[in-house]
């Protein structure tokens, strides 16, 4: 088996003929959804009049909360997210009215034909003004280890300080879409592009107020999702499948570019509090840090984030007096989402900011204090939230990496070509990753397959996780191959269908792999049982001896004795076989990740399966006067365990890091004074270009480190590599602190746009002359 | 209209295609993407953005040149059109596959890992096949320029880089290859045989006219079209702001507007000639020019947009404007009582406003050959440096004589209502030394000069410190030359 077999729709990719939503063939009388939304952040609708709009010719309905059968609400785990306002707005995008028309031009019509009066009343728009109005979503969470009070009295050194992440934008290049099909009866088949299928299935049958098992949901691909489709692409199905329920016709709902902008929720914005104690060689010795998140409107998935985010406060680093308070707050925004990471990557800038400016105080190198802290491999290995960390593979990559990366030599470089230039300067910096792995909702941890076996040998694969491009059914494929002992041209893995497999978890949390193959491989072995009896019999009448099912052998598609090689079948003969003695060639399996829990009310568990590591150096060089920065070289070593396929794991690594180097860097979401979001279109919304990778750029996987208990030895790999983009970010801010000669601490928070660098750099200038 | 056709005629699938707006009830502005999307064999072309940004509908468009070559162009279909593409072959990802065999590049890109999600991969194949046909030789920088068009969120690039690198660097010959006699025939004979277009219907009249004269009679005798040249700018009035343009005069068909002379003293630049077609008649004599063009948009835009379009806009960050005034540039207007050449300094009339008058056109740029010793600059602060609109820019030109200033002109974008000149900064360097020292006491001039506003690109403060930077970076530029 090749382990860096090509994506399974690769060549479908290249022709253009993989068919994502919008692509699909649109029955007969299909009509197309519109969404009116709220124009203010806060307010009250006092009256509305949609005559005009519903007079325009094609307008087949327009639609209000009071239009739903069932009942009015999307939020995935607290009901507090109406499909349809009622009277109360509370952020502007909301949806009010759902139109269905036949063409685009008349639903476009309509939408500005709609007449709505409304009292706006003031809106709270940031952290900051949440605090003010004590707006909390729910009461605060704890996580607490040790004596903080008595570590920060006791300090050597302190610091305190306040650091702020940016939102983002998913930027998934396919925006949310969904197609809702009426059946016969209450029936309703939705083509979503979702994460979560399961969930979508259940709201649709809620808001229309019917049994589950008359919903259908299906998704083949998508076209991007990073957690931007988690919970909010069931909006865009429920509301089509609203449409498609009162009009009795096919009804297609996909958001505009700037709609789906304005629409749907970020990357939490944090603002983060902190005092710490280190001691004179750097060593962390108290930590106590607040978390604050800007929720948005709705809970949606905000606490579980949060959570993520206190998990990942510390990192990779052992601190045994540590406080982490986390806080969501409620603002009158669109409701902030899941995003790959999933709070991760506010916790760990967090600490990765303290240790820079621990390392700037101390004058020491920052990869030295980044070492001297990290997590033990006998002793200082319990996290605050008392999980041991096993199988710590820190000081192995970052040994490598300090090595490979050629660090030391380049640091001294950069101090020379900094003392030579005045207006561009260069900054280098290391930073590691310990991702926890798992849902931290543990009964989330669970995943279901359905394989079947034709009798021409051929396998169906259904499982419960989506196809979003990371390659989930290639990896599943090979796996289902693997454990049969076929070719994997024979393995088919089909659309995520509800139907076919029930009640399944969000694809998210960088868990596809992890649960769904080994739901995969769980099925495979009663069929491999199934057919090994078959088999057993079948070789014992043949050669007279009693053939013991459970020593056969699946490989290279034949089913053999292990003492005995040339006692053999192929495989698809003894499937045949199988058929003929009324085996059942079918079968579900099923997986739940053991020993996971954790107590939220104590802030105590063990709510990781285990930890994926990974270590990134970057440097870039840095113009002054624009603020404009080239990243020279970035050295990566990731810990994938044995990887299942090398080329996706590199282009989830390569992929991941440029996605946090535009959360990092250009990714800016500004709102004005009402709360309009500014940027909501590529124009002035950027993600990364191609120009804006590494010009080096050395990806590497940690070899020879098997991860235990998961799927063929592997590890998740989807989301860790993020958070190694904050590597770059630190190189920006050690290039701008080289303007002031590392003397002053940059005033630089995420994102590090041109403009933020250009302040902070001009910043540090006028302190050096006050000096 | 006497003399006109409804109808369009262009080669899709390798036939000629004929569209006729009132039969089939089909509206002009129609873009090029929905158009190819609403056909049953043609989804390939995504729509990521609807706003040039994103090059998921990217699509080749193959058309004569002047010397009768076959011009292959990558293009942003959802900003075309579809009068526009009269005349010319449309080449999709469903057109580069012949026979059951993939494509060069779509094998690249397959063994390359280049797709994960594969919304944006169509998009970059085609931003790939011009590139791939010119066998132009292609290092990664040039290949990261080229595909600066094309957004991808999942892969982070480098496969793709690999993938264009490898297929492009070895080119052999495809099916177009073999195609390409037939395709220009067939293109001639649309050429030779149409008139001018002119569709009406619907509340939207479209006249796409052939030749000079037939545009300045119309729009004398008609003083509420709106022209569109690359339709950059004005096709996102309907693809974004979704709004019915009433009544359009497309020049795309004008050759006379895509002209290029080389004159003794100047050049002149048609105002239909795309942005791509400029820049290497121009790096020689006019270095600065091709340097805003390389940063101007991407590929796509590049291949579409014209300095007509550019200056008309008037926009306070539209790139041209700064580096045309540096230079001196005379706009050409033209009606049918003849023609004007107004300085474009003085063609800029307020935000968004021109001298241009109800009947004129826009029909050619001249720019003078700068003298002797002249040094000009232009410089583009944006927050990504590629496919991304000016926070602030700036054109600078400066005359020393024994380092002494004897001429300068400061020229902004992105720190008023208009593009600006900087007068009262000007007036503090002019007959100083060119120093740091009266460079950074012209600055604290400079920074009282002009009343930026803050906006989704960037805030006043920060406007404020690029401009004075940039003047900076102008004199440490200039410096660092001169010790050369
Ligand atoms: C994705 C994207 C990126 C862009 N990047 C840049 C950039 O980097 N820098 C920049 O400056 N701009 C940029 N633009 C803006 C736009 O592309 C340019 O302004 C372009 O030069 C416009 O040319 P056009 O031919 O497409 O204009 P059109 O859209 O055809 O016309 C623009 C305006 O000029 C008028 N007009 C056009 N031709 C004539 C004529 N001959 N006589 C009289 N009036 C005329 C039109 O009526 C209209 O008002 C970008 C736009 C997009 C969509
Ligand atoms: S759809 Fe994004 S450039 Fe055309
Ligand atoms: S592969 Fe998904 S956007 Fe490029």
């Amino acid at each position: 088996m090749n382990n860096k077999e090509k994506h399974e729709s690769g060549l479908l990719h290249v022709t253009g003929k993989a068919v994502y939503i919008d692509d699909m063939p649109e029955l007969p009388g299909l009509l197309h959804g519109f969404v009116f939304t709220s124009s203010v952040a806060s307010g009250r609708i006092f009256s509305f009049n949609i005559e005009k709009a519903k007079a325009v010719p094609g307008i087949e309905a327009i639609l209000c909360y009071r239009d739903i059968p069932g009942e009015n609400q999307m939020g995935p785990v607290i009901h507090d997210e109406p499909a349809l306002a009622e009277e109360t707005l509370e952020c502007i995008g909301q949806a009010i009215f759902l139109i269905a028309a036949t063409s685009e031009n008349t639903g476009r019509e309509a939408l500005r034909l709609i007449e709505i009066e409304i009292e706006e009343s003031p809106a709270i728009l940031t952290i900051d003004d949440a605090i003010s109005a004590r707006n909390l979503l729910q009461p605060p969470r704890k996580i607490e280890c040790g004596s903080v009070e008595k570590g920060l009295a006791e300090a050597e050194n302190y610091l305190e300080g306040k650091f702020e992440t940016g939102a983002q934008e998913h930027w998934y290049l396919e925006t949310q879409v969904a197609m809702a099909i009426p059946g016969e009866g209450q029936e309703m088949k939705v083509f979503a592009s979702t994460q979560h299928p399961s969930e979508t299935q259940a709201l649709v049958a809620e808001v229309l107020d019917i049994p589950k098992n008359q919903v259908e949901v299906e998704i083949r691909r998508m076209g991007g999702a990073f957690g931007g489709k988690e919970t909010q692409a069931n909006h865009v199905s429920v509301w089509a499948a609203l449409l498609a329920n009162a009009t009795g016709k096919p009804v297609k709902l996909r958001l505009s570019r700037d709609e789906d902008q304005i629409m749907t929720g970020k990357r939490h914005p944090f603002l983060i509090n902190y005092k710490v104690a280190f001691t004179g060689k750097g060593k962390i010795a108290a930590l106590d840090v607040e978390l604050n998140a800007n929720a948005g409107y709705a809970t949606d998935l905000s606490m579980a984030i949060l959570e993520r985010a206190m998990f990942h406060a510390t990192n990779a680093y052992y601190i045994p007096n540590v406080r982490i308070v986390g806080k969501a707050w409620k603002t009158n925004q669109m409701s902030n989402t899941a995003f790959r990471g999933f709070g991760g990557p506010q916790g760990i800038a967090a600490i990765e900011n303290i240790i820079d400016r621990i390392s700037r105080k101390l004058g020491k190198d920052p990869a030295e204090i980044r070492y001297l802290n990290f997590f033990g491999m006998k002793e200082r290995n319990i996290t605050p939230y008392q999980q041991k960390v096993k199988n710590n593979r820190l000081h192995v990559l970052w040994e490598k990496l300090i090595h490979s990366s050629n660090y030391s030599e380049r640091r001294k470089s950069i101090n020379v070509f900094n003392a030579e230039n005045e207006f561009l300067k260069r900054g280098l910096a290391l930073s590691p990753v310990q991702f926890g792995i798992s849902f931290t909702t543990s009964f989330l941890n669970q995943a279901g397959a359905l394989v079947n076996i034709y009798k021409d040998g051929s396998v169906l694969v259904n499982h419960g996780g989506t196809e979003m491009g990371q390659g989930l059914h290639t990896k599943i494929r090979q796996i289902a191959a693997l454990e049969l002992g076929i070719s994997i041209d024979q393995v088919k893995v089909t659309a995520t269908n509800t139907s076919k497999v029930p009640n399944t978890s969000a694809t998210a949390a960088s868990s596809g792999s992890d649960l769904n193959g080994m739901a995969v491989k769980d099925a495979i072995s009663k069929l491999k049982k199934r057919i090994g009896e078959s088999i057993a019999k079948i070789l014992s009448e043949k050669y007279g001896y009693s053939c013991n099912s459970e020593k056969l052998i699946f490989k290279n598609n034949f089913i053999w004795d292990q003492p005995f090689k040339e006692r053999k079948i192929s495989f698809n003969d003894a499937v045949l076989q199988a058929y003929f003695n009324q085996e059942s060639l079918s079968a579900t399996g099923f997986y739940k990740t053991p020993n996971i829990h954790f107590d939220k009310v104590k802030g105590i568990g063990h709510p990781f399966h285990y930890y994926a590591f990974g270590m990134a150096v970057s440097e870039v060089e840095l113009d002054v006067l624009t603020g404009h920065h080239r990243i020279l070289r970035t050295d990566i070593l990731h810990d994938a365990g044995n990887s299942i396929n090398e080329a996706l794991d590199i282009g989830q690594i390569e992929g991941g890091f440029i996605q946090g180097v535009g959360w990092v860097t250009s990714e800016e979401c500004k709102w004005d004074s009402k709360g309009n979001l500014l940027n909501h279109s590529p124009d002035t919304y950027k993600i990364p270009g191609i120009n804006d990778i590494p010009e080096i750029f050395n990806v590497e996987l940690l070899k020879g480190y098997p991860n235990p208990n998961t799927i063929r030895q592997s590890k998740a790999v989807g989301e860790p590599p993020f958070m190694l983009a904050l590597s770059v970010w630190l190189a920006i801010k050690d290039a701008v602190s080289a303007v002031g000669d590392h003397k002053i601490e940059p005033d630089l928070n995420i994102p590090a746009t041109h403009e933020k660098i250009l302040m902070a750099s001009e910043k540090i200038k006028q302190e050096i002359q006050q000096l | 209209m006497e003399e006109s056709q409804s109808y369009i005629e262009f080669i899709l699938d390798g036939n000629v295609c004929r569209l006729d707006f009132h039969a089939e009830g089909v509206s002009p502005t129609t873009t090029l993407l929905k158009y190819l999307r609403s056909l049953p064999n043609h989804k390939g072309a995504k729509e990521g953005c609807a706003e040039g940004d994103c090059g998921a509908c990217t699509v080749v468009l193959a058309e004569l040149s002047q010397g009768g070559n076959l011009q292959y162009k990558a293009v942003n279909s959802c900003l075309i059109f579809l009068p526009v593409v009269h005349g010319k072959q449309i080449i999709t990802i469903e057109n580069l596959e012949k026979d059951g065999r993939l494509h060069p590049i779509q094998l690249a890109y397959y063994d390359h890992h280049a797709s994960q999600c594969g919304y944006c991969t169509p998009g970059f194949i085609m931003t790939t096949f011009p590139l791939y046909k010119s066998a132009i030789k292609l290092d990664d920088e040039k290949i990261r320029h080229e595909l600066a068009g094309n957004l991808c969120r999942c892969t982070g690039y480098k496969p793709i880089i690999d993938a264009t690198k490898s297929t492009c660097s070895n080119p052999t010959k495809d099916h177009f290859s073999e195609e390409e006699g037939s395709i220009k025939k067939l293109l001639n004979e649309i050429k030779n045989n149409s008139k001018g277009i002119y569709i009406s219907g619907n509340g939207q009249v479209y006249y796409s006219p052939k030749s000079l004269a037939d545009v300045l009679k119309y729009r004398a005798e008609n003083s509420d079209t709106l022209i569109i040249s690359g339709a950059t700018d004005i096709a996102l009035q309907v693809t974004k702001k979704h709004e019915k343009l009433a009544h359009i005069l497309d020049l795309s068909q004008i050759s006379e507007l895509k002209s290029f002379q080389k004159k003794q003293n100047e050049i002149s630049i048609g105002s239909g000639l795309p942005l791509s077609e400029i820049k290497d008649l121009v790096k020689e004599e006019f270095p600065v020019l091709a340097e805003m063009l390389h940063w101007f948009g991407s590929t796509q835009i590049r291949n579409l947009a014209t300095l007509g379009g550019n200056i008309v806009s008037a926009s306070p960050i539209g790139d041209s404007l700064p580096v045309l005034m540096a230079y001196k540039a005379q706009i050409v207007l033209q009606s049918v009582d003849g023609e004007r050449i107004v300085p474009v300094e003085n063609f800029i009339s307020g935000y968004r406003k021109t001298v241009l008058a109800e009947n004129e056109i826009v029909t050619r740029i001249i720019i003078p050959k700068t003298g002797e010793g002249i040094i000009v600059r232009f410089y583009k602060n944006s927050k990504r440096n590629d496919l991304d609109i000016s926070s602030v820019s700036a054109a600078f030109r400066v005359k020393l004589n024994q380092n002494k200033i004897v001429d300068i002109a400061i020229y902004y974008g992105g720190m008023a209502a208009t593009p600006v000149k900087a007068i009262k900064t000007e007036a503090s360097l002019f007959n100083n030394e060119w120093n740091k020292k009266t460079v950074e006491e012209a600055i604290l001039i400079l920074s009282e000069e002009f009343k930026p506003i803050s906006d989704a690109r960037a805030e006043a403060a920060g406007r404020r410190i690029m401009a004075g930077n940039l003047l900076l970076k102008f004199w440490f530029d200039t410096t660092k030359n001169h010790h050369r």
